[in-house]
């Protein structure tokens, strides 16, 4: 649906985003993570068709749209890190504005089906310094979706919000995904990524990884089990060694193995726990946090 | 260009101007100064000292300079004085509209960025041109609505103050020249350098103060009408109109082409 093709980005001598390539499909939420300074809000710009690139392209349903800036604006919906709604105008009229720059042809009934999707219309003669943080991104989100965009950018959209609205945000994204839109989103909040994100791109100026949240744990750290026994685990290290098991840490009763795909399998390791006279209480997947992923690549990724 | 973008947008800022009635008072004030000074000088201080104007020195120079306008001929002297002054500051009544407009159009786009509400908007179709002659429009019709309630009192205060015939000198094409063209024109002018100044300095300060510059000539014109005699006819205001017509289409296009949305966006705080 939307591609970037290796963009880059300097202002002057500074490199702010380089070589960057990626592409989203309808349907698929798509998160941009990275340290402030990394380049993110760069690359939506530049994707959104705000800023151009200083090489590469950004290819629209495959079509590159160099040149075609008004035209990718009008393809895709937006929602800038701040709401920035117009304060003297109440909520209606900050989106009928919107509705008619973009040229719809009904433009009172596009804002009342955007008020009645976002849960506003009951705010729709409020004006936005009344309206709570939360609120305020409800008018923002509606906003960036009235021209029904096939894609749709955010950047932080959670930002700043208390957890209830964040959770009524993230269910609109889902509900984005739902309605097969292709969906970028930018965000420091690695849980919010692990919950919503497809896939994942980790980026630092370059892009440093691009995957699956569950295969980029698998590619910093492995697949582990946890498998938790009723007495002390040390003395039965070795039993799982001589399974052929390398990789075995003990920490009280728990023993945590490395899976390798050529090693043992999980019931094979419990067998021989439990012939070795061990008491097995539980066996889990052991999961680093996406946090613990994300500090671990970019730690990789410094000089 | 896309009249419906521009028409949404100028319709945000009207909308928008209705939240912000204090903008007018500079306006309200000059109009208010340009319409009382020809009643003070011409009407109030006469009647206070008991001695006409066609008896002064002074004025018998300015008589003698316009007597032969047509706005003057068919009038008794003193009658031709007081008309000859309601017309001078017809400069000053230009003055009040741009006066106006000027912080209006100095806001309009680093207002929008301070506001952060700049970015979303680009984020539309929009153009550069068709964002800058909105921003334009929406400071320079209500200018404009208050030039015409400017001139309306005018011409009301010389119907009822001055005497009789002199408020017609103000319907002449010579008075309706100035109000109608020039007016709108310089405003225009100092319209479009405020927003395009608005597009590329982070202060609104910095643009109206540059943008301020525009009420020069304008003043520069009244001046020499009170102390050179200079008459402004419609030949020169037609002339005027023209150049000013030519400088707005000039100022717009260097707008667009000044207008740089990637330092906008990613340099301005």
């Amino acid at each position: 649906m939307l591609a970037a093709d290796t963009l880059t980005k300097t202002f002057g001598a500074r490199v702010a985003v380089e070589g960057v390539s990626f592409d989203v499909a309808a349907g698929e939420i798509f998160a941009l993570v990275g340290p402030n300074g990394a380049g993110k809000t760069t690359t939506l710009r530049m994707l959104a068709g705000l800023i151009a690139p200083s090489s590469g392209t950004v290819r629209f349903r495959g079509e590159p749209m160099a040149g075609a800036a008004a035209a990718l604006r009008a393809a895709i919906g937006l929602l800038t890190e701040a709401p920035g709604l117009w304060d003297r105008l109440t909520v209606r009229q900050n989106l009928h504005v919107h509705a008619r720059l973009h040229g719809l042809s009904r433009p009172e009934h596009a804002v009342d089906m955007a008020m009645d999707l976002f849960g506003i219309a009951d705010r729709a003669t409020d004006i936005p310094a009344v309206l709570s943080k939360g609120l305020r991104q409800r008018v923002a989100l509606a906003r960036t979706l009235l021209h029904d965009p096939a894609v749709v950018l955010l950047d932080e959209p959670t930002s700043g919000l208390d957890p209830e609205s964040a959770s009524d945000v993230r269910e609109l994204v889902v509900r984005l995904r739902h309605d097969r839109r292709a969906v970028i989103i930018s965000t420091h909040n690695l849980d919010e990524v692990d919950r919503l994100a497809d896939r994942v791109a980790l980026l630092n100026t370059r892009l440093v990884a691009v995957d699956s949240p569950g295969s980029l744990r698998t590619r910093a750290f492995g697949t582990r089990v946890r498998i938790t026994l009723s007495t002390a685990g040390a003395e039965y290290g070795a039993a799982l060694r001589a399974t052929g098991a390398g990789d075995v840490r003990e920490d009280g009763r728990t023993l945590s193995i490395g899976l390798e795909p050529d090693g043992p399998p999980i019931p094979a390791l419990v067998r021989a726990l439990v012939q070795a006279g061990a008491g097995v209480e539980a066996v889990e997947r052991e999961e680093a946090s996406l946090e613990q992923v994300y500090l671990r690549m970019m730690k990789d990724e410094r000089p | 260009m896309n009249t419906t973008r521009v028409l949404a947008l100028l319709g945000k800022e009207l909308l928008d101007l209705r939240g912000r009635p204090g903008i007018f008072v500079p306006g309200i004030l000059t109009g208010a100064i340009a319409i009382f000074m020809p009643i003070f000088v011409a009407v109030i201080v006469p009647a206070v000292t008991g001695e006409l104007l066609s008896d002064s020195a002074d004025f018998q120079v300015a008589l003698d300079l316009y007597r032969d306008q047509p706005w003057t001929r068919l009038l008794d002297p003193e009658a031709a004085i007081q008309s000859t002054l309601f017309q001078q500051f017809l400069i000053l009544l230009v003055l009040s509209p741009v006066s106006a407009a000027m912080s209006l159009a100095a806001h309009s786009v680093i207002g929008e960025k301070q506001a952060r509400s700049l970015e979303p908007l680009l984020a539309t179709p929009i153009t550069t041109l068709e964002l800058l002659v909105a921003k334009v429009l929406g400071a320079f019709l209500p200018a404009l609505a208050l030039s015409l309630v400017c001139f309306a009192v005018d011409v009301a205060a010389a119907a009822l103050f001055a005497r009789p015939g002199v408020f017609l000198a103000l319907l002449t094409p010579r008075a309706l020249g100035v109000l109608f063209l020039i007016g709108p024109m310089a405003s225009l002018t100092a319209l479009t350098m405020a927003v395009c100044v608005s597009s590329r300095v982070n202060d609104p300060r910095s643009a109206q103060q540059l943008a301020v510059l525009v009420v020069l000539p304008l003043t520069a014109l009244l001046i020499a009408q009170i102390t050179v005699g200079f008459v402004v006819t419609v030949p020169i205001i037609l002339l005027i109109t023209g150049v000013l017509a030519l400088v707005n289409t000039g100022l717009m296009r260097l707008g667009v082409s000044l207008f740089d949305r990637e330092t906008i966006l990613t340099r301005w705080k």
